[in-house]
C-alpha cells in the first residue's frame, strides 16, 4: 500500500518552571494509506503530545518540537506555517479528542458547528452544507438526524456527542483520522457501538486511522498495527498479531501478562513492579530498566535503538538490549 | 406498581440455598431515591432519581461480591447506602446481625468501624495538608483508640502491610504516585480492623501497569485478614478475576446475580449477555472472531424509567410481555443464580 505518513525522530519538550519535560523522544514510524494503527502506553507516556505535534497543536510556550520530521504527502508538517497547517487540519487530517465537550462549543447549535467546517473546506453553500451535515449525522447513527441538527451539545448524551464529534471529523473526508481515547469516558456498551462505527466508516471511506488508547483489548479489536509507548519512546511496534504473540520489549510483555482476561479464568495477576517514570528525567538509558525483570547491564547505560527484531517479522521493531524470547526460554 | 412487586418478592433466597456459609451482610428491599428540586427561591420537589430501586442480596463472609453495570446505574449509591453514608429511602441493611437502619449514636459508631470504604480517586480522597502518617492514623484518633506511641508503631505496620516504606511516614500525598496513594487509602481503611470493605472502583484511576499491583494487594489482605469485599467496578475482566460472585445492575436494580463463573460462562439476562459481549479481549486473534451484541440507544434516565421491563427499550430479544408487564423480579433459576427477565422467569 502507498505510504501516507512518515514520522522520523519526532521529539517534543515542555519547558516548565519545574524543569524540562521530555514528553516525546525520538519517535519514528510509518503509516500507510488506509492503515489502522493503535498507540498504547500508560498515562504520561507521550501518546497525546505526539498526536498534537503531528497536528501542529503543541502549545508554545511551554512546548516545542525540538527535533524530527512528519512527512505527509510530500510536505514536512513540522515546518508548515500556521495558515498552511490549518488547511491540513480538518481536510486531510482530523482529530477526535477524549472529551467531546472540549471540542464542541456549548453555545452553538450542532448545525452551525458542522456546516462551518464543510463550507470552509469543501466550498459548499449553506443549503448544501446542511444536507451534507444531515447525511453525516445519519452515517454516524444519530436517529432522526434532520430533527437533531439544530440541537445544542448538552442535549445529546455522552455517546451521541462522541458520534457528533466523529461526524465533524469526517465532514471533509480526511485521509487520516486520529482518535485520542475517544471511548475512554464511555460505558462499554457505548464503546462497542463507537468502535463498530469507526470500523465500518474506515472500511467505507478507506481512510487511515490512528487510535490512541490504554486499553489493549480495544487495540486488539480495531488495529492492524500497534505502537507501544513508554516514557515518550516507541518501545515496540509492528503488526498487532506479531506484537501480541511474540512481544520483544519487556514492557509489552509485562503489560500483556498483567491483564486479566474475560475469556479465561486466571490465577494471581502478574504484576509489573515499581512506578512509572518521571518524565522530567532526561532519558540517557533504557527508561524501563528499573522495572525490568530481564534487565541487562547495557540497559542502564544506553538508550536502545528501535531495531528490527531478530528472527521475526520484517515489520516488527523493538527497543531492547536483550533478546526477550531466549531470556524467557531460559527461565 | 413495579415497586410493590419487588417488595413482596423479597425472601432471603440465598441463605436457604448456600447453607453453611455465614451471611455477613443482608440487604432487603433497599431503595435510595434522590429528590429533584426546581424553582429559584422556593425549591419544590418536582420528581426523584431512583438511583437504587429495590435491591435484595446477601454477602457471605470472606467473599468478594462484584457490583457491575454502566455509569449511573446506582453502584456507588448502593455502596454508600449500605454504609449508611446515605439514609435509605426504604429497606433494611443487616450487618453482622444488626439492622443498621434501626440504630443510631454510639451503637452505630461502633458498627461503622467494622465497615470501611476505599474510593476511586486516590488524588481527591486524601487530605493534601496531612502527612501520610496522620492520614492513616486519623480513624484511630477519631475513635480515640491507642496512645500516640502505639499509633506510631501501628501506622508503621499498616504501611508495611500495604507495601509502603514506613520511612515515608512524614511525607505528603502529592509526593506519591497514583498507585502509592491508593495504598495509603487502603492502609487508612484497614486501621480500624474492619471486616467488610466497599471498594468503589479502587483501580479505575490507576495506570494499567499499576492495577495488578493493587489488585494483588487487595487479594493478599483479604486472605490474611479474612476480609469481605463489595467490589464496585466497570472493568468486567478484572471483576471476573477478583470476584467470587457478581451482581449486574441496570437502572437501580439487580438484573442478574450468581457465581462469577456461572454468570460469565452462561449469562442469562440479555443485558448481561450484551455487556459481556461488548468487553474487548486483549488478543487480536480472539477479537477477529468475536460476535458482538451491539445494544442500540442509551441508558434511560433513572428519573423516568421506561414502562414495563426497565431494559425493554434496549433489549435485543424483547417480546410483548416486556412492555406490558411490570419490571420482572429477581428469581432463582438455578441454585445460586438469579435473573430478572420475563423470558427466563
Ligand atoms: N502543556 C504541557 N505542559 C507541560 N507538560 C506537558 C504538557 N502537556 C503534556 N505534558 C507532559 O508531557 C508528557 C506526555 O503527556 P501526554 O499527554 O502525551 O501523555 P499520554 O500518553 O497522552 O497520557 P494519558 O494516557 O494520560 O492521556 C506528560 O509527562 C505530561 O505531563
Ligand atoms: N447525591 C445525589 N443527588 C442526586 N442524584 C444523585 C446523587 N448521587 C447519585 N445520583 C444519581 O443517581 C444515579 C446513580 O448514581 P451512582 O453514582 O450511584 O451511579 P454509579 O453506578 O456509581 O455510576 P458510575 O459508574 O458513573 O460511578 C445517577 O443518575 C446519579 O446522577
Ligand atoms: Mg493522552
Ligand atoms: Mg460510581
Amino acid at each position: 500500500m502507498a505510504r501516507l505518513m512518515d514520522v522520523n525522530g519526532l521529539t517534543v519538550r515542555f519547558y516548565t518552571p519545574e524543569g524540562t519535560v521530555y514528553a516525546v523522544n525520538d519517535v519514528t514510524y510509518t503509516l500507510d494509506e488506509g492503515e489502522s494503527l493503535a498507540i498504547v502506553g500508560e498515562s504520561g507516556s507521550g501518546k497525546s503530545v505526539h498526536a498534537l505535534a503531528i497536528m501542529g497543536l503543541i502549545p508554545s510556550p511551554p512546548g516545542k518540537v525540538t527535533d524530527g520530521t512528519v512527512m505527509f504527502d510530500g510536505r514536512d508538517l513540522v515546518q508548515l506555517r500556521e495558515d498552511e497547517m490549518r488547511l491540513v487540519r480538518g481536510s486531510e487530517i482530523a482529530m477526535i479528542f477524549q472529551d467531546p465537550m472540549t471540542s464542541l462549543n456549548p453555545v452553538l447549535k450542532i448545525s452551525t458547528q458542522l456546516t462551518e467546517a464543510i463550507k470552509l473546506h469543501l466550498g459548499m453553500t449553506e443549503a448544501q452544507a446542511r444536507n451534507r451535515a444531515v447525511e453525516l449525522l445519519q452515517m454516524v447513527g444519530i436517529p432522526a438526524a434532520a430533527d437533531r441538527l439544530d440541537d445544542y451539545p448538552h442535549q445529546f448524551s455522552g455517546g451521541m456527542r462522541q458520534r457528533v464529534m466523529i461526524a465533524m471529523a469526517l465532514s471533509c473526508n480526511p485521509r487520516l483520522l486520529i482518535a485520542d481515547e475517544p471511548t475512554t469516558a464511555l460505558d462499554v456498551t457505548i464503546q462497542a457501538q463507537i468502535v463498530e462505527l469507526i470500523k465500518r466508516l474506515r472500511a467505507e471511506l478507506g481512510m487511515a486511522l490512528i487510535w490512541i488508547t490504554h486499553d489493549l483489548g480495544v487495540a486488539a479489536g480495531i488495529a492492524d498495527h500497534i505502537n507501544v509507548m513508554y516514557a515518550g519512546q516507541i518501545v515496540e511496534r509492528g503488526p498487532i498479531m506479531q506484537v501480541f504473540k511474540d512481544p520483544r520489549s519487556a514492557y509489552t510483555l509485562g503489560l500483556l501478562s498483567s491483564l486479566p482476561r474475560l475469556d479465561l479464568k486466571d490465577q494471581r495477576l502478574v504484576q509489573i513492579e515499581g512506578q512509572p517514570p518521571d518524565m522530567r528525567d532526561e532519558p540517557t538509558f533504557d527508561p524501563f530498566a528499573p522495572r525490568n525483570p530481564y534487565v541487562t547491564e547495557r540497559c542502564w547505560q544506553e538508550i536502545p535503538p528501535l531495531e528490527n527484531v531478530a528472527k521475526g517479522h520484517p515489520e516488527h521493531f523493538a527497543r531492547a538490549w536483550y533478546d526477550l524470547p531466549s531470556l524467557r526460554n531460559a527461565q | 406498581m413495579a415497586e410493590t412487586m419487588v417488595e413482596e418478592a423479597a425472601p432471603a433466597p440465598e441463605r436457604a440455598q448456600e447453607n453453611g456459609r455465614e451471611v455477613i451482610l443482608s440487604v432487603r428491599g433497599l431503595k435510595k431515591h434522590f429528590p429533584i428540586m426546581s424553582g429559584f427561591i422556593l425549591q419544590r420537589r418536582v420528581g426523584e432519581v431512583r438511583a437504587v430501586d429495590g435491591l435484595d442480596f446477601d454477602v457471605f463472609k470472606g467473599e468478594t461480591l462484584g457490583l457491575v453495570g454502566e455509569s449511573g446505574c446506582g453502584k456507588s449509591t448502593t455502596g454508600r447506602t449500605i454504609l449508611q453514608l446515605y439514609r435509605p429511602t426504604e429497606g433494611n441493611v443487616v450487618f453482622e446481625g444488626e439492622d443498621l437502619t434501626q440504630i443510631k449514636g454510639e451503637r452505630m459508631r461502633a458498627i461503622r468501624r467494622r465497615m470501611q470504604i476505599i474510593f476511586q480517586d486516590p488524588f481527591a480522597s486524601l487530605n493534601p495538608r496531612m502527612t501520610v502518617g496522620n492520614i492513616i492514623a486519623e480513624p484511630l484518633r477519631i475513635h480515640n483508640i491507642m496512645s500516640r506511641r502505639e499509633q506510631k508503631d501501628y501506622v508503621g505496620d499498616l504501611m508495611e502491610k500495604v507495601g509502603l516504606n514506613p520511612y515515608f511516614v512524614n511525607r505528603y500525598p502529592h509526593e506519591f504516585s497514583g498507585g502509592q496513594r491508593q495504598r495509603i487509602g487502603i492502609a487508612r481503611s484497614l486501621a480500624l480492623e474492619p471486616s467488610f470493605i466497599v471498594a468503589d472502583e479502587p483501580i479505575s484511576a490507576l495506570d494499567v501497569s499499576i492495577q495488578a499491583q493493587v489488585v494483588n494487594l487487595l487479594e493478599d489482605l483479604q486472605n490474611q485478614l479474612n476480609l469481605t469485599y463489595l467490589f464496585i467496578a466497570h472493568d468486567l475482566s478484572m471483576v471476573r478475576h477478583i470476584c467470587d460472585r457478581v451482581a449486574v445492575m441496570y437502572l437501580g436494580k439487580i438484573v442478574e446475580l450468581g457465581n462469577t463463573d456461572d454468570v460469565y460462562d452462561n449469562p442469562q439476562h440479555p443485558y448481561t449477555q450484551s455487556l459481556l459481549s461488548a468487553v474487548p479481549v486483549p488478543d487480536p486473534e480472539v477479537e477477529l472472531q468475536r460476535q458482538r451484541i451491539i445494544l442500540g440507544g442509551d441508558v434511560p434516565n433513572p428519573a423516568t424509567p421506561p414502562i414495563g421491563c426497565n431494559f425493554n427499550t434496549r433489549c435485543p430479544v424483547r417480546f410483548g410481555l416486556c412492555h406490558e408487564e411490570p419490571d420482572p423480579i429477581l428469581e432463582e433459576i438455578r441454585p445460586g443464580h438469579f435473573v430478572a427477565c420475563h423470558r427466563t422467569n
